[in-house]
């Protein structure tokens, strides 16, 4: 019942339409490599250069010792603070991210083994650079009191460790796979599952709608070309281009920020090609609901931003509210999400993946195959 | 070869077309008239397929339209009101393309558009790209595309609006030899001097028939000397 010859005349037409696009060319071969570099350097998770100031009540020997801990990290850049400051005038000024107090006779608590206390105070706008400083603060004040306690008691630096600085989280199993938090390891297989999305379904879907917006459409509704064979010629090219897109940000992912993917990498192509179903099925959804390019756009984009916000993207889907993640489960690139980053970073064999897999592809077939039904040769 | 009955497009409360019957003929060269938004093209987009009535029956090329769409496809040829050609491909590559959908190779499409080419002087435009090819030209490659699967059947939707005199002689040649070749041409068009070229035509008024017979029938029949004043009387109404 399919023509052969049909689709091969469709598929030289595409490939011919791409090709000839200089548009299309940036957005397949550039587009990645720029995402890579821009999300990869600038959106960057990876705490740095933190502005920290001190207001040391103390001014004693032990006090210039702790700052002078934190002096010799690149997390921390110390900025001066006036002795009229407080913590919230520094921080509503925006010239520190974080203040540590030491309040006064924090030294003489200190070599009395009297209870010294430190205060940290963390601007809490953006969160996660918040988090990841007050544990880095919370390591460096560790390190010096151990360093500054080593021959006194014991039981005191238990106290201390355990009450005024961490409260008892351990950091060590977050960096298990990511030892030095290095953000690119989590966020680059992030932006290979973005490209993977991006390509797939909004140029799938712009694709079919410039034939609508064009007649072109139309006058293949007057052919004997059917639904299936249309759909096949259309889109196995935005296919093919999403596995190029993949391999082209895999090499530059290793190339730019050296990670390598250290997992199954036929397997991340089987798994993509499961999600690509997905992901194209929603291309052919947005075309058949769009009539000019700016709208499909449009539903593009309104689907990428649902699919990004929840797709652990940047924030990890594990650290949302109960009711987020019963939306976020229906969100087929948070499951793609994790399962690249498993492969990528984990090394994660196909056996590990095997519940995923199945949920992609009742994504991909539900997708795929409503999306077929509900594209009409009549319109 | 093509037979309505009671054919009626409804978008919504408003109706399109109205109860439309008509007859045609193989070799017959059946001519649309009508004003803007008379319901030329709904009517030649039911036929075509793209567009389902709302009721009424239509037979084209001898199959129901309602059960077998998919065979009457690949016995008509549709060239659009607004014609769909790829812009950034060549005009060799359009051709290629149209001919591929109706199970044509490659060599096939070329060589059976060759004698449209070269009637229409327009060999030289090959290989150029469409979007670099004269408006005219690119009108006369829009026809040449419905036509080289040599269907029985062939709806053309204005297919002369907008291009010169010349290309219209053209077109009409082409027209005639089709329908002396045996095919049926359905036409729709705004030009009266076109309707006299026509076996037979159809002049519709807000979706309804307002007279169906051969130029000659109609112009005696209401006593005018041309279809010109015919149209006026009975396309624009009271
Ligand atoms: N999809 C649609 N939805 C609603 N109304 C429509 C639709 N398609 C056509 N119409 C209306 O049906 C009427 C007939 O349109 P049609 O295009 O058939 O006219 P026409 O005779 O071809 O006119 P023209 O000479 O301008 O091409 C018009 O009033 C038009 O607005
Ligand atoms: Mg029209």
């Amino acid at each position: 019942m399919i023509s052969f010859s049909a689709i091969v005349s469709f598929l030289r037409k595409e490939f011919l339409q791409i090709l000839r696009s200089r548009e299309m060319l940036v957005m397949i071969f550039v587009f990645p490599i720029v995402e890579l570099l821009f999300l990869g350097f600038a959106v960057s998770n990876e705490v740095r250069h933190v502005r920290l100031a001190f207001l040391d009540y103390d001014r004693s020997a032990e006090s210039r010792e702790l700052v002078s801990a934190f002096s010799s990290t690149d997390r921390f850049d110390i900025v001066p603070a006036e002795i009229s400051d407080t913590p919230y005038t520094i921080l509503q000024s925006w010239r520190a991210q974080a203040v540590v107090v030491i309040p006064a006779h924090f030294g003489r608590d200190l070599n009395r083994l009297d209870g010294p206390a430190l205060q940290i105070v963390l601007d809490g706008v953006d969160g996660n650079t918040a988090t990841i400083s007050s544990a880095y603060c919370s390591g460096i004040i560790q390190s010096f009191i151990r360093k500054e306690l080593k021959s006194r008691d014991p039981r005191l630096l238990a106290m201390l460790t355990g009450q005024t600085l961490t409260g008892g989280v351990d950091l060590r199993h977050r960096m298990w796979f990511n030892p030095d938090l290095r953000s690119s390891l989590f966020i680059i297989p992030g932006i290979v599952a973005v490209l993977v999305t991006i390509t797939s379904m909004l140029l799938s879907a712009m694709s079919l709608v410039r034939e609508k917006e064009i007649g072109t459409l139309e006058q293949l509704m007057v052919t004997p070309v059917s639904k299936i064979e249309l759909l096949i010629g259309k889109l196995v090219p935005f296919w093919l281009i999403s596995f190029v897109q993949m391999a082209i940000s895999l090499v530059f992912a290793f190339l730019i920020f050296g990670v390598r993917p250290t997992g199954n990498i036929p397997a991340l192509f089987l798994f993509s090609n499961v999600y690509l179903f997905t992901t194209l099925g929603l291309g052919i959804f947005i075309s058949t609901w769009s009539s000019s390019q700016q709208q499909a756009m449009f539903f593009a984009w309104f689907c990428m931003v649902f699919m990004l916000l929840l797709g652990g993207m940047f924030i990890p889907v594990a650290n949302m509210p109960a009711a987020i993640r019963a939306i976020a489960a229906i969100n087929p690139m948070n499951h793609f999400m994790v399962v690249v980053r498993e492969l990528v970073i984990k090394g994660a064999g196909f056996h590990e993946l095997h519940n995923e897999f199945l949920i992609l592809l009742a994504f991909g077939t539900v997708c795929l195959g409503g999306s077929v039904i509900a594209f009409r040769k009549r319109v | 070869m093509i037979r309505t009955v009671d054919l009626t497009k409804r978008f919504g409360s408003f109706t399109a077309v109205d109860k439309l019957n008509l007859e045609i003929g193989r070799g017959e060269i059946f001519g649309f008239l009508g004003a803007n938004g008379a319901g030329k093209t709904t009517t030649i987009r039911i036929l075509c397929g793209l567009t389902r009535p709302t009721s009424g029956r239509a037979e084209v090329a001898g199959l129901d339209l309602a059960r077998r769409s998919e065979q009457v496809k690949r016995s008509i040829g549709y060239m659009s009101q607004r014609f769909a050609l790829y812009e950034d491909l060549k005009l060799r590559e359009n051709l290629v393309f149209y001919g591929g959908l109706y199970r044509l190779g490659p060599q096939t499409s070329l060589n059976k558009a060759k004698p449209y080419l070269e009637r229409f002087a327009m060999e030289r435009y090959t290989d150029e790209l469409v979007r670099e090819i004269p408006p005219g030209y690119k009108q006369r490659l829009a026809l040449i595309c419905a036509l080289t699967h040599d269907p029985p059947v062939v709806f053309l939707d204005e297919p002369t609006s907008g291009v010169d005199p010349q290309a219209r002689r053209e077109f009409w040649s082409v027209i005639s030899d089709l329908a002396a070749s045996g095919k049926t041409v359905i036409v729709s068009t705004h030009y009266m001097e076109e309707a006299e070229y026509c076996h037979r035509v159809l002049i519709m008024r807000d979706g309804i028939s307002a007279a169906q017979g051969s130029p000659a029938e109609l112009k005696a029949a209401h006593g005018v000397g041309s279809m010109q004043e015919l149209f006026l009387l009975l396309a624009s109404g009271e």
